[in-house]
C-alpha cells in the first residue's frame, strides 16, 4: 500500500490536482452531481416497487427509464472518483471508511446489475402480487445500501488520520 | 440588534456549539443534507429532462411531475432543516461566506424560475403534455433549472473548503 501511496503521489497528475486549489472541490462538485442522477434514479425505482409513484409504468419500462442513467452516472462516478484518489492518494487508500464505501458499492453496483437483468427478463416476477411482500423489502434493502455508500463517501472526511485534512 | 449580533447569539446557543464541537453531529446532519440535496437536484433533473424532451417522453409531463415533485418538495424540506443545523453552528462564518451567498441566490433564482413557469408556461400544458414537442417556453425553464441547480451543487460543495 505504501509504495502504491507514493507511486501514485510521484505522478504528474497527482501533483497537478494537488497544486490546482480548484481541482478537489471541482471534481467532488462533479462527483456529487453523478449522485444526484444516481440516488434519484434509485429512487424511482424503489418508490415504484414500494407502489408509491410510477404506477402506470411497469417495473420493466420503470428499469429501461433510470437504469441506463445508473450505469452512466457510475462511469463519471468511478472516473472522478479515481482522479480523486490520485489527488489525494493517503487520504482515501488508508481510510477505513472508504474502504467500507468501496465494499458497500461493490454490493450496489450487483444489486443494480441483477435488478436490471430480473426486471427486464422476469417481468411477471416484479407485478406478482404475492411477491409484494418481498419486493418492497428488497426495495428498502437497496435504498438503505445507496444511503450507507452516501453516508461512508461523505464521512471519510471525518475519519480522523494521521495527518491534518478534511 | 444587527445581524451580526444576532448571528454571534445563535452561534452562541448551546445546540450550536454542540453540533460545532461534537464529533458525531456535524456529520450526521452533513449526510442528511447531501443525501436530501442529491435527491431533491436528481428528481428536478428528471422533470427538466422531460421538458428538454430528452428523457421520459413517452409519459405526459403533468404526470411524470405528479409523481417526482411531492416527493421533491418533502426532501426539500428534510434538506433545508439539516442545512439550518448546519448553518447555525457556525452561523457567523456561512453568513459571510462568499459560496454561501451565491448558493443562496442560485437557489432563489431556481426558485424564481419555477414561479415563472408555473404562473405562465405550465398554464398551457394541456397543449403539449403528450405527444408533442415541448414548448420553448418548457425548455428553456428546465434548462435554467438545470445550469441553477448545477451552480448551487457547486457552491454547496465550495463551502466546504471556505468555512473553516
Amino acid at each position: 500500500m505504501e509504495a502504491l501511496i507514493s507511486w501514485i503521489s510521484s505522478t504528474a497528475l497527482c501533483q497537478a490536482i494537488q497544486n490546482l486549489e480548484w481541482a478537489v472541490p471541482t471534481i467532488q462538485s462533479v462527483h456529487i452531481l453523478a449522485v444526484c442522477v444516481m440516488l434519484s434514479s434509485v429512487g424511482m425505482i424503489v418508490l415504484r416497487l414500494m407502489g408509491k409513484a410510477g404506477l402506470r409504468t411497469s417495473v420493466a419500462d420503470t428499469a429501461r427509464r433510470y437504469v441506463p442513467w445508473m450505469w452512466g452516472a457510475l462511469i463519471v462516478l468511478f472516473l472522478s472518483g479515481l482522479l480523486l484518489i490520485i489527488g489525494e492518494p493517503r487520504r482515501e487508500l488508508t481510510n477505513y471508511m472508504f474502504q467500507i464505501k468501496m465494499f458497500l458499492v461493490l454490493c450496489a453496483i450487483t444489486v443494480i446489475a441483477i435488478f436490471q437483468k430480473s426486471a427486464i427478463r422476469n417481468p411477471d416476477f416484479w407485478n406478482h402480487e404475492p411477491e409484494s411482500g418481498r419486493i418492497k423489502m428488497m426495495a428498502v434493502g437497496a435504498l438503505i445500501l445507496f444511503f450507507a455508500i452516501a453516508v461512508a463517501g461523505r464521512w471519510i472526511a471525518y475519519v480522523i488520520m494521521d495527518y491534518a485534512a478534511a | 440588534m444587527d445581524v451580526d449580533s444576532i448571528l454571534q447569539k445563535i452561534y452562541d446557543w448551546p445546540i450550536s456549539e454542540a453540533i460545532r464541537t461534537d464529533y458525531f453531529w456535524f456529520p450526521f446532519f452533513e449526510s442528511i443534507h447531501v443525501i436530501a440535496v442529491t435527491l431533491v437536484v436528481g428528481s428536478i433533473f428528471i422533470v427538466d429532462l422531460r421538458l428538454l424532451g430528452i428523457t421520459s417522453n413517452k409519459k405526459p409531463v403533468t404526470e411524470l411531475a405528479k409523481e417526482v415533485l411531492p416527493w421533491t418538495w418533502g426532501l426539500f424540506v428534510i434538506g433545508v432543516c439539516a442545512g439550518v443545523l448546519m448553518f447555525i453552528s457556525k452561523a457567523t462564518n456561512y453568513y459571510n461566506d462568499e459560496y454561501f451567498r451565491y448558493k443562496m441566490l442560485f437557489i432563489l433564482l431556481a426558485g424564481l424560475n419555477m414561479a415563472i413557469f408555473h404562473l405562465f408556461t405550465f398554464k398551457t400544458v394541456m397543449h403539449w403534455d403528450r405527444d408533442v414537442p415541448t414548448l420553448t417556453g418548457a425548455k428553456i425553464a428546465g434548462g435554467l433549472s438545470m445550469v441553477f441547480w448545477i451552480i448551487v451543487v457547486f457552491c454547496g460543495r465550495w463551502i466546504g473548503f471556505t468555512v473553516m
